[in-house]
């Protein structure tokens, strides 16, 4: 006997069921495909912004002062220029980055304002970042000569200090000994990051001049870049092994903010999940319901042939997945049509808590997600409609029949 | 003569006991292994609730009931449908054919229950369809079918297995005259190649002439027991 033809036979009996069940189904799992996609989509863009502006990997020195914030916020790392000539020959680095973090107070005439720093490389710094660190003014003679005493300052900083492209600024420091310096540099650009830390209260300089500046040819952290980020975990642990008195960090280490988004996502999408797999399973079982009541003297006259329960849940199981197969075709190809045109229109979000500036949202379309997604959804329909066929065998045959 | 199914002070009561309705009382008989046994009555006199105890898909209130010899009153739902799956055969009023299933498939389908081979099945449905002059109709749905042709498969679905007991509720209902002499023909052949034995709720005299032995039902009440 051709079970599934017979179960198609069924299906099409009832068409305002099936296109009724369809849609529930397809539109659950539009939801659900768009709403994780742009979950996936965040988490993947706050990844890639805790990787681009830390690195892959971070190598501080293991003797950290808790009183001045923890070894990476100070110079304490001295044997770094030997540890990066040892990471150029390994083929997995692409970039191993110095940085040094210096703090104090910047100054344009009467104007002055507390400032984080760090210095970098400038020639390689704002390659990393990409597109999440926008610049603007004059970039080019600050890279292209790390020697002159320049600066780049966070835009918003800029402003305060009413600071433009060519202007001379002071940064005054305190240096670890005690005694106070002071350097004068001259303003090379601005960048900015939507972030109001970042972009009001940050500078960068050449490593050179906050060498200069601090007495110290130390840095505070290395960086280090890899080709493909799953690489990272063998590359920690090997290097943790072979270079004596250093912590190597993984960039989750220091992706706080993508662990606090991803908690709070996990739970808003959980919670979202939870309740349109709900409304799918209720939906489900309500319309499953009516089918056997519909149908209750053909599956009293199954009863009465001798038919086992198992026998008489399977098929509409059976019904129940073609029906869930089909949806979710649908619902697939609706989530991709939707997710295409989001990403198309280049919708901006708002500034998210801790911002200044909105986002392009995007919805990740990711084929294996959408299958696994699916599955999840066509097993709550197997489910739904289980609960409802077990109601199926209590049928009252002779009550049934006449 | 073999007993098939004897019944001994059967009773059947509907709702509870300050608000009971009996509809069969103290029934006793029995029935012979190849016998043709109808029984009539005016409608709601209990015929059709006397067939759904033997056919083993309603429970008797009081009372025993015993099919080959062995007391099936007491067998739980499981057991039930696992008797009902290889002895008795049904012939429903309104004929009760699967409607999403062919022809060919409400007939085979208590054949597939009972797992006889795919080879074996095929014969014994082609053979019966020919019987009941049905083998044109063998991929029909049962939509597609006149009403005499329903009933006609109906007929077929019950004898394919060749069940010791056969329960028929007014197998003539919805059949002209010829077609129920046919239908009435191929239970006789059952009966006697077989050995079946035939429970029969029937108006028809043409069916109640066919049979054995007839008893009378009234009011729940048998007004003519064996």
């Amino acid at each position: 006997m051709n079970w599934p033809l017979i179960a198609l036979r069924n299906i099409l009996r009832d068409g305002t069921r099936v296109i009724s069940t369809l849609l529930i189904i397809a539109i659950g799992l539009t939801a659900l495909l768009v709403g994780s996609g742009f979950m996936l989509s965040t988490y993947d863009s706050l990844q890639e912004i805790t990787m681009r502006t830390e690195g892959h990997l971070i190598v501080i020195d293991d003797t950290p002062d808790p009183l001045l914030g923890g070894s990476h916020q100070q110079l304490s790392l001295s044997n770094w220029q030997t540890i990066r000539e040892s990471l150029w020959d390994d083929d997995r680095v692409l970039r191993v980055l110095p940085r040094a973090r210096f703090e104090g107070v910047v100054s344009k005439g009467n104007r002055s304002a507390v400032f984080f720093g760090s210095g970098v490389d400038p020639k390689e710094e704002f390659r990393v970042h990409g597109p999440f660190l926008r610049t603007t003014g004059v970039l080019d003679p600050w890279l292209t000569s790390s020697q002159r005493a320049e600066v780049m300052l966070g835009a918003q900083l800029a402003r305060t200090l009413d600071a433009t492209s060519g202007d001379l600024l002071t940064l005054r420091t305190v240096r670890s000994n005690g005694e106070s310096a002071e350097t004068i540099v001259r303003l090379a650009g601005l960048y900015q990051n939507g972030t109001p830390a970042i972009d009001n209260h940050t500078l960068m300089v050449a490593l050179s001049t906050s060498s200069a500046l601090m007495g110290s040819d130390n840095v505070s952290q290395l960086s280090i870049y890899l080709d493909k980020k799953e690489e990272s975990a063998a590359l920690q642990r090997s290097l943790q092994e072979t270079i004596d008195g250093v912590i190597v960090q993984s960039w989750q280490q220091r992706a706080t903010l993508y662990h606090k988004v991803k908690s709070l996502y996990d739970r808003i999408f959980g919670v979202m999940a939870i309740i349109i797999l709900t409304v799918v399973f209720l939906a489900i079982t309500n319309i499953i319901s009516l089918a056997i009541y519909q149908r209750r003297s053909e599956i009293a006259t199954l009863s009465a042939l001798g038919t086992r329960p198992p026998q008489i849940y399977a098929n509409f199981i059976l019904e129940a997945l073609i029906i869930s197969i089909a949806a979710a075709m649908l619902g697939m190809l609706l989530a991709y049509a939707i997710s295409h045109a989001i990403n198309l229109a280049e919708i901006m979000m708002p500034a998210p808590p801790g911002k200044t500036e909105g986002y392009p949202i995007f919805i990740y379309i990711s084929w294996p997600h959408y299958l696994v997604t699916s599955l999840v959804l066509v097993v709550v329909v197997i489910l739904a409609s289980l609960l409802s066929a077990c109601r199926a065998a209590k049928i009252n045959i002779a009550r049934a029949i006449s | 003569m073999t007993t098939r199914l004897s019944l001994n002070a059967i009773s059947k009561a509907y709702g509870k006991a300050d608000n009971q309705m009996v509809v069969l009382h103290d029934i006793s008989f029995s029935l012979n292994a190849g016998e043709f046994l109808a029984i009539e009555g005016p409608s709601g006199s209990g015929k059709s609730t006397l067939l759904n105890i033997c056919g083993l898909i309603d429970h008797a209130t009081h009372g025993d009931y015993y099919l080959n010899g062995a007391a099936v009153s007491q067998l739980n739902s499981s057991e039930r449908c696992a008797c009902r799956r290889r002895e008795i055969g049904f012939i429903f009023q309104r004929h009760q054919l699967i409607p999403a299933m062919t022809v060919y498939d409400n007939i085979a389908y208590p054949l597939q229950l009972n797992n006889v081979k795919a080879k074996q099945i095929k014969h014994d449905v082609a053979q019966l369809l020919t019987a009941m002059g049905l083998e044109h109709r063998c991929n029909h749905l049962p939509y597609q079918l006149s009403g005499g042709e329903r009933q006609r498969v109906g007929i077929a679905r019950a004898l394919i297995k060749r069940p010791q007991l056969v329960v028929a509720d007014e197998p003539s209902a919805s059949l002209d005259h010829r077609h129920a002499q046919a239908g009435l023909q191929l239970m006789r052949e059952l009966n006697q190649t077989y050995g079946a034995s035939f429970l029969i709720a029937s108006h028809d005299p043409l069916v109640i002439n066919h049979c054995d032995r007839k008893l009378t039902l009234l009011d729940g009440y048998l007004v003519d027991p064996a």
